[in-house]
């Protein structure tokens, strides 16, 4: 369903000449399963999920969502995806229903599929209350069940969520990782980033942990606990990173001794 | 692209806009109380204004008294001033008598005074005024003599320039003194018992035959395009910061791009709003300053006693039509500019920063055409929005020829400057480092730094439109440093300099120093095809008769002044002594390898970049053409630019393109070296060219039209030559056309962009 390949990203910067964001890693994602990515702030996940999306271009390497290539054919990869993440807003002025009726079009729904959509979504959502409530009067939670609707309301077999529990409390980031596990039960290929543990490990079907535009590790939970020998997420998590900047600076040492 | 997208976006955010309590503020509520507000502050201002009265001394004015009388009880004369000019003028008169101040110490004391600020201006009687100026006048009585008489010594008035207040003290005096000197030719008139007519035989009296519409025309033609275009530009920016930075700051942008709505798409769906914004706001500051105005100054006539100095009426309905006719391309245009600006800034605070440069550069393009004088011809109408608003006085005049015979340019510059600007904000929603931009650390020796070090292997399109722009400021001001040749050896030498040192020169510099394959970027390489040099002379020849005519048709249509063409004169002399080998090297080959390495070298190359090769070959050819100098010129030469253009980017090399160029312009030495003798000796050549004066046939109203800028004995090509000419150059051109031909990357990402089938809502099948 989403395959990325060699997938690089680099950033001309004044200083320190190309700044590496995504150093050519790999991963697939299948339907009907959350596939997690964990890294500390700057790994480079908001990065690829963006690509995927295609709100940035890849520098190299490739990427497919549904067979549809992400530089060649955006438009037709948008259509697969639904996005959310914690840069994605609600407009101020319009309220929940009036939205996700205009996102539902954009998707090119016709008016009665839209409708139909709409209820069921409102009603899953348990947003009845809030159709009529202008985002600039939503709090956070509110909002993020807008961008949830927003995102779904096209039933795209692809959701994308970025950092999406950011900001929430328990109740709400509760209830959102419920509906995320729901998605993928309906068969859904779910990407799911977040620096949170718990998260992911209650989540997640198979992680990547990355790590300054690596991935540092790939498999199910099992896997990586088997692999590392380690059953806490958060030390084995902290090893690989770890490990991972002794070996940098040692490439760098490495460099520069004559 | 899918306009159900494009009015879904527009509709809602036009709604958007609409629920703001500020928008509508400044959109509809303020223009409705600006102007009335306005004119009452006008008026309570007007009630406490008063004149300044002049401080003016008078020195030497105490033996006048032969002469009609100036100054009475310490004013002037009432006779002479009506009394508030005397309330104006207040004297300070200097009792002492002339003759014991030197004229020296007088201009001392007044230059003094003046400077303090005591007095606004100092008159000064020289001692032997009176004295003088009565034997002038007894002289006059005894002879009406062939001798004449010395005049009076004048006297002066001292003031400053450098003050205002001293200017109008100046020309209040001024009329006073006129009315004395009047007076004192009566007086010695009537002592000579003639007529007073003798000194005035005649009055010079004004006729207006205007008509009352035609008049006011005149006044709303000045004002109301500065007034639309203020507006529509005001109109656009604002709404244009709130869709783009304002959306990036709310976080609302990204939801919006990674929705299925194209990028062209949403930026004609947000041009639109901010089109209608642009031109909603414009309307209704028009509506509200013409009601206000009409209202006031009809107010102001009924309680005038004598007429006002102006016409006033509301504006003939025939401006407004052509007005809102002309507010659409030019708030598109604004649109585009400000939705594009918009784009690149990172907050709504930025954004506003960039209003005062884009008003800075749009305002004095309007106030120009306001200027007394300026008058649509075809340099104005190459200017952009200038060229609207003098075909909009044009208009409103009801000068409607002038208005034909330039609305094709206008309407080309203006459409081209609208597509330019709504091309470049789609490219802002395409640029990814745009849209999310971040600030980073910036200096100077860093930037050179990454220019040098990050270089790539083609000119990036900054770096090439700024080669471009270097080249035409270098030639700006050769033009005034290069001697004006006066011989033959002059002008090689001046030629020489100009190509290979101030074009060429700098193109292969820039070339060296900012990309990592110079000879990449000057499209130095073999072309894909080598055919296609051959077809590219054949090209240039079958072109060549349309093109000459071309520019004999644009020379008949926007003649030169008479000064240029005295000045091309002994150019065109020169060429035609000069040796012709001589002349085709230097005229035929030296531009083709220089003016080629700069323009279809390294700008065309860096411009390619933008990934839509018509806009690089168009810019280029722009380019090339305003490098020509003379307008006249500039306008063919953006034609010759297109297609040499076209052959650079077919064959990928810049061989063909030096190859077409150089047989273009040795064609076009060749041509003036042919004479009519040459002619009538080869029969071929006889049918290929006749003279201007034969070459219509039973046309003559074409011929006296464009005979006009030709002598009837210039040799120009046959009709019915250009015609087959022509057809041959067509072929070449679909030859072309079907060659496989290189394409950049970015071009290829476009192309591919522009081929995505979109795919049919498929949820249910999923």
């Amino acid at each position: 369903m989403i395959h990325v390949r060699e997938l690089t990203k680099s950033y001309a910067d004044l200083r320190r000449g190309h700044f590496v964001a995504l150093a050519g890693i790999s991963f697939a994602a299948q339907p009907g399963e959350i596939f997690g990515l964990l890294g500390p702030n700057g790994a480079g996940k908001t990065t690829v999920l963006r690509i995927l999306s295609t709100v940035l271009r890849p520098t190299a390497g490739s990427a497919s969502v549904n067979g549809y290539d992400v530089v060649t054919q955006p438009a037709l990869v948008r259509h697969q995806i639904g996005y959310v993440s914690c840069n994605t807003a609600v407009y101020d002025r319009m309220t929940a229903w009036e939205m996700v009726e205009y996102f539902g079009r954009l998707y090119g729904l016709d008016d009665e599929t839209l409708r139909e959509r709409m209820e069921d979504v409102f009603r899953r959502l348990k947003m009845e209350e809030i159709r009529d409530v202008p985002g600039a009067k939503m709090s956070t939670g509110m909002k993020q069940k807008v961008s949830i609707a927003r995102a779904i309301v096209h039933d795209p077999p692809v959701l994308i969520f970025d950092e999406a529990t950011a900001g929430l409390d328990v109740l709400v980031a509760r209830a959102m990782l419920r509906t995320v596990a729901q998605l993928r039960d309906q068969g859904k290929c779910v990407i799911f980033s977040s620096h949170i543990m718990r998260e992911v490990e209650r989540l997640c079907d198979r992680i990547a942990i990355m790590h300054r535009g690596h991935i540092l590790a790939e498999g199910t939970l099992d896997d990586l606990r088997r692999e590392y020998e380690e059953n806490d997420l958060e030390e084995l998590f902290f090893h690989l990173i770890s490990d991972h900047e002794l070996n940098e600076i040692g490439v760098a040492a490495n460099d520069h001794s004559p | 692209m899918s306009w159900t997208n494009v009015k879904l976006i527009f509709l809602r955010e036009l709604k958007d806009q609409l629920r703001d309590r500020r928008t509508i503020f400044t959109i509809a509520v303020l223009p409705l109380l600006l102007y009335p507000l306005l004119a009452m502050i006008v008026f309570q201002v007007q009630q406490f204004r008063k004149e300044n009265p002049s401080r003016v001394q008078i020195v030497g004015a105490s033996d006048l008294a032969p002469l009609p009388r100036l100054l009475a009880d310490g004013h002037f004369a009432p006779e002479l001033c009506s009394q508030a000019e005397r309330r104006l003028l207040v004297l300070d008169i200097d009792e002492t008598p002339p003759n014991r101040l030197p004229s020296s110490e007088v201009a001392a004391r007044a230059r003094r005074d003046l400077q303090a600020g005591r007095f606004d201006a100092v008159v000064y009687f020289p001692p032997d005024f009176a004295r003088e100026l009565q034997r002038f006048r007894e002289k006059q009585a005894d002879s009406a003599a062939a001798d004449a008489p010395p005049a009076a010594p004048e006297p002066q008035i001292f003031l400053s320039t450098a003050s205002d207040k001293s200017r109008v003290a100046r020309d209040r005096l001024w009329s006073v003194l006129n009315e004395w000197r009047t007076s004192i030719v009566q007086d010695t008139l009537r002592q000579n018992d003639l007529p007073l007519a003798a000194a005035m035989p005649f009055e010079v009296n004004n006729q207006d035959v205007a008509e009352e519409t035609g008049k006011r025309a005149v006044i709303w033609s000045k004002v109301l395009p500065f007034v639309l275009l203020v507006w529509a530009l005001t109109g656009a920016f604002y709404p244009a910061i709130d869709l783009c930075a304002g959306e990036k700051e709310r976080g609302t942008l990204e939801t919006l791009l990674s929705s299925p709505a194209q990028r062209s798409e949403i930026v004609w769906g947000k041009l639109l709003t901010v089109m209608t914004f642009s031109m909603v706001t414009s309307l209704l500051n028009l509506a509200s300053m013409g009601i206000t105005g009409t209202f006031i100054l009809t107010q102001l006539q009924k309680i005038a006693s004598s007429p006002l100095p102006v016409e006033v009426g509301p504006p003939p309905l025939i401006a407004v039509v052509w007005l809102v006719m002309a507010l659409v391309p030019v708030s598109a245009m604004f649109s585009a500019l400000s939705l594009a600006i918009a784009a690149f800034a990172r907050s709504s605070k930025e954004g506003q920063y960039y209003l005062m440069p884009l008003l800075m550069v749009s305002l004095p393009l309007m106030t120009l055409p306001m200027l007394p004088g300026s008058q649509l011809d075809v340099g104005s109408s190459l200017i952009p929005l200038t060229g609207v608003v003098l075909l909009l006085k044009s208009l409103i005049e009801g000068q409607y020829w002038e208005a034909i015979k330039h609305f094709p340019l206008v309407t080309a510059v203006t459409a081209s400057c609208c597509l330019l600007a709504i091309r470049w904000a789609v490219d802002q929603f395409n640029n990814e480092a745009v849209l999310f931009r971040e600030n980073e650390r910036f200096t100077v020796s860093l930037w050179v730094r990454h220019l040098l070090r990050d270089r790539e292997d083609t000119p990036s399109v900054g770096e090439a439109l700024f080669c471009g722009v270097l080249l035409l400021v270098i030639r700006f001001f050769a033009n005034f440093l290069l001697p004006v040749p006066t011989h033959w050896s002059g002008f090689v030498q001046t030629t020489l300099v100009l190509q290979i040192a101030l074009i060429a020169t700098p193109a292969c510099l820039m070339a060296i120093m900012l990309t990592r394959r110079p000879l990449a970027a000057l499209a130095v390489r073999a072309p894909t095809f080598l055919s296609t040099v051959p077809a590219a002379a054949l090209l240039a020849i079958f072109l060549h008769p349309a093109i000459t005519w071309l520019s004999i048709a644009i020379r008949a249509l926007y003649p030169l002044g008479d000064d240029v063409l005295a000045q091309l004169k002994p150019l065109d002399t020169m060429l035609q002594n000069a040796p012709l080998w001589q002349a085709v090297l230097l005229i035929g080959l030296t531009p083709a390898i220089c003016e080629e390495l700069a323009f279809r070298g390294f700008i065309l190359s860096g411009l390619r970049h933008i990934g839509h090769r018509w806009i690089a070959i168009a810019m280029t050819a722009a380019l090339f053409g305003i490098a020509h100098g003379l307008l006249q010129q500039s306008l063919s030469a953006f034609v010759v630019g297109l297609v040499i253009g076209y052959v650079a980017v077919k064959t990928n090399s810049i061989w063909p393109a030096m190859v077409f160029h150089m047989v273009h312009n040795s064609l076009m030495v060749l041509l003036t070296h042919v004479s009519r003798s040459d002619v009538s000796e080869h029969p071929l050549l006889s049918r290929l060219l006749v003279p201007a004066s034969e070459a219509f046939g039973p046309w003559t109203w074409l011929a006296r039209w464009i005979g006009e800028s030709l002598q009837s004995e210039q040799l120009v090509y046959h009709p019915v030559a250009v015609a087959l000419m022509l057809a041959g150059a067509g072929v070449v051109v679909l030859w072309l056309r079907r060659l496989p031909s290189h394409a950049s990357a970015e071009e290829r990402l476009q192309e591919a962009l522009d081929h995505q089938t979109p795919a049919p809502y498929s949820a249910k099948a999923s």
